[in-house]
């Protein structure tokens, strides 16, 4: 029997399509695994779903009644929960109080019943015990690590006794212990009849909780199989449309003898004793597990967090950067996937999208316009970059193209060190074969690239090294004929404390 | 040229038309008051509005710099700023020619450094502007009185007096020609130097500019320190207007400037809008404040009708993006 | 730990949650000085005069906190005063002065400031519009009501039994203690109402809230309904007080609300802080320019004394409150 249904959904923001027809039906008492690529509208198809967005085309039906919520108090009420890829906590509250923020135990007296609101909190937070460190219910969220607040969100959703749970990710920032938690959870739920919706990237939980998957790309659902039917290879050759080559090559591996960057033994925040020769015109790959200390080290090698120890040298000097700014005068560029909060500057022409960059490395005063539009504009056509005018707003444009002036931003700057931090993230196919192939020519003219990468098959592509990270130290540097996606996983995984 | 202004004209395509709709609203006010009260729009009192909606327009425009700055920015110093630029203006001067481009300098300099003060507590102590500009207010309120002892002194030059009040050339005062001039330079900065561009980013999003190699402090300290000395040259000017200081001179100001920025179409929540609009927007209040009392409204009506137009104008300007998106 | 263990124990202090306590230590310390520089400061009639004085900015910067709790502002506060003020003294003078008189002129005045936050809340709330400029323009159609009603000041009185009353005692307590007890009781039963929790989450993030599915655009308006109901409370004591009607009474109420709630250690980005803070930053700044008044300084330098205090005491508000939100 269907609970819930959607059918044919649509839904655009500004340039951006977020989906274009969408199918889902969930059946009754089961687990429905969605799967896609970043940025195919999975989020997006959930808020529908919740009234948190309101869809432009397309119907929500509720055991087979037509539905609009028009807010999640509509859908909390009609027994929909969800979790929020970006969760939903308030910070400046405590545990308990975002816990049973919709409904907060209560008196005779018809006030807020602390002391009951307090003991269901630490009963809630005891399914996790021992999983999630010494957090109570009077902690703020304010204080919480990644992973307890994905907890805490799991647990809000609970504290309703939702028929339907639509679950974005949640298990994103979770350790092991804490997903067996989980999923112990979500047995039981389903043992109680309830329907779920459940959003993952890790592939062998798809297939250790799924009952049936549908797999989402660009916008589209575009099948929907039962797990028992089918297989990763499947799943995955769905999810990408065709199975992707590797890029034809045109370079040779770079020699040796010239390094552009050194760095030796440096650490910072989430990263200790990394040291690598960058050479000239070569690609380095970091690789292993998200969140291994990538992201920290590229952005303290651009002086975009705390200053690194141990010592870095950019074409044979000393390089210390004290911000951004020092980094780009050296030559140094880095490109953020997270571009909503690193990238655009969303109500702003693709022009000074552009150029922003440029005006730190060209220290003059006056923009001459046409000069630069010229140059910027032969930078776009490099990136094969569709937009209206360089006069369009920038969030005017799809995803995609907005990457590529985010990157085109550092381009333009002729750098000589690019430092990528997952650039691809959440951009479609197309736009990322593209970039690809600039990474390539650039090579070839002697820039040299760190490329962090969340998709180990994009880095196997195109790195020449890979330098595989795991709790924030590189434990293995593959190398010619040892980069193979084995090698890669067997040192991300390798003795796994975390 | 054509393709090079076609080329050149930014920001988003809402705030082109806004900009079209505040010049329509401009002329259907002055046909309104034309209608209302014949000579209403002769040219004498179009110059003379002209000069009192650029008294306007100058503080505005330091407004309008830090609103673009994101963050929350606004300054509601301006008003403690204006009186004091006057009374620097008016003591250093004393109603002599020779006196007056000191005046000027000292008076630039003195509002320019308490607007960095404004700056620095906003960029370094992380205050909301809001409660920054506030307390300075307060502040300057206490200083106008320690300089004054409580008794306004100083006058305005004849000079110039002359320059806001009395006809140049074409029968147009000086001030209006400066006025256009700075104007003019405001809207090339913002378009075309690369500071206007670094205000843009970091009103539009901070991360990514500091990303970009932009100073965000640095530009944010700037932006209320040119704030506080656009406000101080308003002072100067408005010691010209009127000939002599008294202590509440500039209060009059602070939520005009703020209205006129927002109505001609800059986001309070920065990174979007321009000069121009400023300007029309500084104009426009102006011939509603004027229609009004022509119309020999009594004070009580003037506020209640200028209230609701702010308010009809919010409708059109001021929105807020919706929850449910 | 986190089993029944902790539940039982006491609820953990949280210096974020009680971020009234720095102004609280700013309170004491300046008590101590105002009592060197005036021996009778803890006399009781002088207390009870100070406190009269204070009360039209508690009761203000209580309803002022509401709104900015909420992560709004409201910069119509002081016309709302003059507003009511206005409405309730012509009533009252109208009807003849009689305690039905004084009743009418009451209920209109709490109606009228009721009135004005809802129109100030659907502005903001329902129809989105920009907080400060919206509340800037109520605002100015608020002051040009009271102009209307009453043009000048001082021509129009409250009756006699007004001004009695609010300057007498009951049970030897005086009125003002009897009423500020009964406004404390209110806010304490709010403070512990699912509303005022939604009305911390919708301050405290906005599109969280929403997701999480709370009423978010009808707390909004009831902040600002609350707050115009605390603001006419405010102009009946100040019309307890003068007695009179002014149509230009309450302008300086909306900038120093502002400053006694930032005092307080309540967060103008919302969900941080809460009424008690906001209570003593009103009193703090009676208190200030007392000090600065006892301890004989210069007149002129009285207002820069007393400006640069309160800056500092901004900042150290601001300070306070930044704990939570981070
Ligand atoms: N509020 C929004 N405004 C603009 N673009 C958005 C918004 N929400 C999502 N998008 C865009 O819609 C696309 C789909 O996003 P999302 O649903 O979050 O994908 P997924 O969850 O599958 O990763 C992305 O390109 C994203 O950038
Ligand atoms: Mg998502």
């Amino acid at each position: 029997m269907t609970v819930l249904e959607a059918a044919d959904v649509h839904k655009r923001f500004g340039g951006v399509v977020a989906l274009a027809g969408a199918n889902l039906e969930l059946a009754a008492g089961e687990v429905h695994v969605l799967i896609g690529a970043n940025g195919c509208g999975k989020s997006t198809l959930c808020k529908i779903i919740t009234g948190s967005v309101f869809a432009d085309r397309g119907t929500i039906r509720l055991d087979g009644r037509a539905m609009r919520f028009r807010t999640p108090s509509e859908a909390a009420r009609a027994g929909v929960g969800v979790f929020y890829q970006e969760l939903s906590l308030i910070p400046q509250l405590t545990v308990a109080e975002n816990l049973f923020l919709r409904r907060p135990p209560r008196s005779r007296a018809g006030l807020v019943d602390r002391r009951r609101l307090r003991r269901e909190a630490s009963r809630a937070l005891e399914r996790f015990a021992g999983a999630i460190g010494d957090i109570g219910p009077d902690h703020l969220v304010a204080d919480l690590s990644a992973d307890q607040r994905q907890v805490v969100e799991i647990l809000k959703v609970l504290v309703d006794e939702p028929r339907v749970i639509l679950f974005d990710e949640p298990t994103a920032a979770l350790d092991n212990r804490q997903v067996e938690v989980f999923f112990d959870l979500v047995d039981a739920l389903r043992r109680e009849g309830r329907s779920i919706i459940f959003i993952s990237h890790r592939m062998d939980e798809v297939f250790r909780i799924g009952d049936r998957v549908t797999v989402f790309r660009n916008g589209e659902s575009v099948a929907t199989m039962h797990i028992a039917d089918t297989d990763k290879d499947e799943v995955v050759e769905k999810m990408l449309g065709t199975r992707i080559e590797a890029v034809e090559r045109r370079r040779d591996a770079p020699k040796a003898a010239d390094v552009a960057m050194r760095a030796e033994a440096i650490g910072g925040t989430h990263f200790d004793d990394v040291s690598f020769d960058l050479r000239r015109g070569e690609i380095l790959g970091l690789g292993g597990l998200h969140g291994q200390g990538q992201s920290s080290l590229l952005r303290a090698l651009f002086g975009a967090d705390n200053a690194f120890s141990g010592s870095v040298a950019v074409g044979g000097e000393v390089y210390r950067p004290r911000g951004p700014r020092d980094a780009i005068r050296a030559g140094v560029a880095y490109v953020s996937g997270d571009r909503g909060r690193d990238g655009v500057f969303p109500v702003r022409p693709v022009f000074e999208n552009f150029v922003a960059a440029l005006l730190t490395r060209r220290r003059r005063a006056r923009l001459d316009r046409r000069a630069l539009s010229a140059e910027v504009g032969a930078v776009g056509d490099r990136l094969k970059l569709r937009a209206a005018s360089l006069d369009a707003l920038i969030s005017e444009l799809s995803g995609g193209n907005q990457q590529k002036v985010v990157i085109g931003r550092w381009l333009v700057n002729e750098p000589r060190i690019l430092l990528l931090d997952d650039p691809t993230k959440g951009i479609d196919l197309n736009t990322k074969s593209d970039l690809y192939r600039i990474l390539d020519e650039l090579c070839m003219e002697g820039v040299s690239v760190v490329f962090y990468s969340s998709e180990e098959r994009e880095l196997l592509a195109n790195a020449d090294r890979i330098a595989v990270f795991n709790g924030g130290r590189v434990v293995d540097l593959l190398e010619g004929e040892r980069v193979s996606e084995l090698n890669l996983y067997r040192a991300a995984f390798a003795a796994e404390g975390h | 040229m054509s393709a090079a202004r076609e080329r050149t004209r930014s920001g988003p395509r809402w705030y082109r038309h806004s900009l079209v709709l505040t010049l329509a609203i401009i002329v259907v006010l002055f046909a309104a008051g034309e209608t209302l009260s014949p000579g209403f729009a002769a040219p004498g009192q179009v110059i003379y509005l002209l000069v009192t909606a650029s008294l306007l327009g100058f503080v505005a425009a330091g407004q309008n710099l830090v609103i673009l700055g994101g963050r929350e920015g606004i300054d509601l110093s301006v008003g403690g700023m204006i009186s004091l630029g006057a009374l620097i203006a008016g003591n250093v001067m004393d109603a002599s020619n020779a006196a007056i481009l000191p005046a000027l300098l000292a008076t630039l300099a003195g509002t320019f450094a308490l607007g960095a003060v404004n700056g620095l507590g906003v960029t370094f102590l992380r205050i909301p502007p809001l409660v920054m500009t506030l307390g300075m207010y307060g502040v300057i309120q206490g200083l106008l009185i320690v300089i004054t002892r409580g008794v306004p002194s100083g006058r305005a030059a004849p000079m110039l007096s002359a320059f806001v009040n009395e006809p140049l050339v074409l029968g147009i005062p000086g001030i209006l020609f400066a006025w256009a001039a700075f104007a003019a330079f405001v809207i090339w900065m913002l378009r075309s130097t690369a500071f206007g561009l670094r205000i843009y980013a970091i009103g539009a999003n901070e991360n990514a500019a500091a990303l970009s190699g932009v100073a965000i402090r640095r530009t944010r300290v700037l932006l209320f320190a040119l704030s506080g000395m656009c406000a101080g040259l308003t002072g100067f000017l408005v010691l010209g207007f009127s000939g002599n200081v008294f202590i509440g001179v500039g209060d009059q100001y602070m939520l005009p400037s703020i209205i006129a920025v927002v109505i001609g179409g800059t986001s309070l929540a920065g990174g979007i809008g321009g000069h121009h609009g400023t300007v029309a927007g500084a104009i426009v209040l102006v011939l509603l404040q004027s229609i009004l009392t022509t119309l020999n409204i009594d004070p009580s009506g003037r506020a209640m009708i200028f209230g609701g137009t702010l308010l009809l104008l919010m409708f059109f300007y001021g929105r807020q993006q919706r929850l449910r998106v | 730990m986190t089993g029944d263990g902790q539940s039982q124990a006491r609820p953990r202090f949280e210096f974020r949650r009680n971020t009234w306590i720095l102004a609280a230590g700013f309170l004491a310390l300046l008590c101590a000085v105002n009592y060197f520089l005036q021996d009778n400061f803890f006399e009781p009639g002088v207390m009870v005069s100070n406190l009269t004085t204070f009360t039209p900015l508690i009761l203000i910067a209580i309803g002022q906190t509401y709104v900015i709790l909420a992560s709004d502002i409201d910069l119509s506060v002081g016309a709302i005063v003059s507003l009511v003020n206005v409405v309730t003294v012509s009533i009252m003078h109208h009807l003849g002065g009689d305690a039905l008189a004084v009743a009418a002129g009451i209920g209109a005045g709490v109606a009228t400031g009721l009135a004005a936050g809802a129109a100030n809340g659907l502005c903001v709330a329902a129809l989105r519009f920009q907080p400060i400029i919206t509340t800037f323009a109520t605002g100015t159609v608020f002051a040009g009501l009271a102009l209307w009603i009453l043009p000048d000041a001082g021509t129009v009185q409250a009756p006699e039994p007004v001004w009695r009353t609010y300057s007498a005692s009951f049970v030897g307590v005086p009125f003002v203690i009897w009423s500020l007890g009964v406004v404390a009781l209110g806010c304490w039963l709010y403070s512990r109402s699912r509303p005022y929790l939604t009305l911390m989450a919708v301050g405290g993030n906005i599109r969280a809230a929403f997701g999480s599915g709370l009423p978010v655009m009808r707390t909004r308006i009831a902040g600002y309904v609350i707050c115009g109901l605390f603001c006419s409370l405010g102009a009946l004591a100040l019309t307890g007080e003068t007695a009179t009607g002014d149509p230009l009474i309450g302008i300086a109420f909306t900038l120093s609300s502002i400053s006694a709630v930032v005092l307080g250690g309540t967060a103008l980005s919302g969900g941080v802080g809460g009424v008690l803070g906001s209570v003593l930053g009103a009193i703090l700044l009676g208190l200030i320019s007392n000090v600065i008044f006892f301890a004989g300084t210069p007149f002129e330098y009285q207002n820069l004394i007393q400006g640069v205090i309160v800056l500092v005491a901004l900042a150290g508000g601001v300070f306070v409150s930044r704990g939570g939100a981070r």
